[in-house]
């Protein structure tokens, strides 16, 4: 963190006022009653994407309106923010699904349109860099990554070296900077970040009925709970990680989410509590006036606002009930 | 150093540390400003009165400025002889001003760019937000009421 911190006042500010241009509750409960998708999608248009709704001649293709906004989000935030390359850090993200999404092309020819242009590598280079196996425009860390793919694919034909590869990567990469720029802020969202996605690693592979060992390697290290703590739990009932867990931060939304998924196995309840978790976390530093918080907060309720709408558009184009979308929706 | 630069440096002092805190105060306030007008430009007015509250403790720090020069002759057509030990009392009556006015600019106008955020969502609660500051210029006038008492308590 900067000696001064009065570098954040503008961008701060500045976030503040385009806060208010989020959609809120009553803009998505006129969404989710609409009576088809075109009506719900009318609501866009009267928002912060009218400019790129009213250009939308099939609502099929809507997905293009909500990449070109989370781009411009990024591009926004990183131009008025102090300190570009911490954003950088959050979209690192995409770069990572990118890489996914082009690996999956190249190994296993699924043909996929869904790469994500914000980054902080320009799309046609990771493109290069993969098909071409030509690794020199990607950064050092991420090379290493990525060539440990190829070598770990051509061995054993295993898809899934891909994902555990690069997730690892991302949040190693992510949690080294947040320490390296003294950001005790993004540090702990990012160990946050890591304890859900390994809880749900953790039912997702004792469903699956996996071993013990695989666990172990699909496992992210530097997580708030330890690894060899959850390695143990493949042999319990999930009920015991309940117990685990019950004085932790996690307590309410693991029992209601690993409940869930025990009754009805669908893991979409756990996936809005882990998305309402990070919420309920980032709204607390939402109130910095000098400092990242404030910025790494809209980053994330725009993430969440575009989750939201991608449910609710996709939800109206299957005619699924309102009350079904209503479920899983994340808090705004 | 005579009397009469010890009572200058006093002076310089006022003005020169209490004019600090005020600009750093403003220049706070005015990058939070121009963050908001920048999505937001009717609220210009709003911002500009909020930016203009960290200025006083520049006034007061001139006035004390003022006070003193006036004093031992500096400005005015009286000639006055200034011992040593009334240089120092002039120095002395130039602290409160001069530390208080520095620290009060400064975390008023922290405050006050945080007033910005507030106006930014709620434009109606602008007054509770000057309410805020106003808590901080507090320091501001007690320390001014003690550099003035000191001044006058100074016999020539």
């Amino acid at each position: 963190m900067p000696i001064d911190d009065t570098v954040y006042a503008y961008s701060v500010a500045r976030i503040k006022a385009i806060e208010t241009r989020l959609l809120d509750q009553g803009q998505f409960d006129r969404m989710i009653n609409a009576s088809s998708s075109e009506e719900a999608f009318k609501v866009l248009t009267e928002s912060g994407y009218a400019g790129a709704a009213a250009e939308l001649t099939d609502i099929h293709n809507f997905e293009s309106i909500l990449a070109a906004e989370l781009k411009d989000t990024f591009d926004m935030v990183m131009k008025i923010g102090p300190y570009p390359e911490l954003i950088g850090m959050l979209a690192l993200r995409y770069d990572i699904h990118n890489l996914k999404v082009l690996f999956k092309a190249k190994f296993l020819g699924i043909k996929s349109d869904l790469l994500i242009p914000v980054g902080t590598h320009e799309l046609d280079k990771l493109e290069h860099a993969v098909n071409e196996g030509d690794y020199r425009y990607l950064q050092e860390k991420l090379r290493r990554a990525v060539g440990k793919i190829t070598e770990e694919f051509l061995l054993n034909r295993d898809p899934q070296v891909i994902d555990l590869n690069l997730d690892r990567i991302l949040y190693e990469q992510m949690i080294y900077a947040a320490r390296e720029n003294n950001s005790s802020f993004l540090e702990d969202l990012f160990i946050r970040q890591v304890d859900l996605i390994n809880l749900k690693t953790l039912i997702r592979v004792k469903r699956m009925g996996l071993t013990r060992d695989f666990l172990k390697t699909a496992l992210l290290p530097h997580g708030s709970i330890r690894v060899d703590r959850l390695t143990i739990m493949i042999d319990e009932p999930l009920e015991s990680l309940i117990s685990m867990l019950a004085i932790s931060d996690y307590a309410e939304l693991v029992s209601e989410g690993v409940r869930e998924w025990l009754d009805k196995g669908s893991a979409s309840l756990l996936e809005k509590l882990s998305d309402d978790y990070i919420t309920n976390h980032l709204k607390q530093g939402r109130r910095v006036t000098f400092g990242i918080e404030p910025l790494v907060g809209y980053l994330w309720a725009k993430e969440i606002e575009i989750k939201n709408i991608r449910i609710v558009l996709v939800g109206k184009i299957n005619k699924l009930p309102a009350e079904a979308i209503r479920e899983r929706i994340r808090n705004v | 150093m005579e009397g009469i630069e010890i009572a200058l440096l006093g002076a310089a002092l006022a003005v020169g540390f209490a004019g600090s805190g005020s600009a750093i105060g403003i220049g706070i306030v005015g990058q939070s400003a121009a963050g908001l007008i920048s999505e937001d430009p009717d609220k210009f007015g709003q911002t500009l009165l909020l930016q203009a509250l960290p200025g006083t403790q520049g006034i007061y720090g001139l006035l004390t400025g003022f006070l003193i020069m006036q004093n031992v002759g500096v400005i005015g057509d009286e000639t006055v002889t200034i011992t040593t030990s009334q240089g120092y009392a002039f120095l002395m009556a130039s602290l409160p001003i001069a530390i208080a006015g520095l620290s009060s600019g400064i975390y008023q106008g922290r405050v006050l760019s945080s007033t910005i955020n507030l106006i930014a969502k709620r434009p109606e609660e602008m007054g509770k937000g000057i309410v805020y500051a106003v808590m901080v210029e507090t320091y501001a006038v007690f320390a001014l009421l003690a550099t003035v008492l000191i001044l006058f308590g100074i016999d020539l």
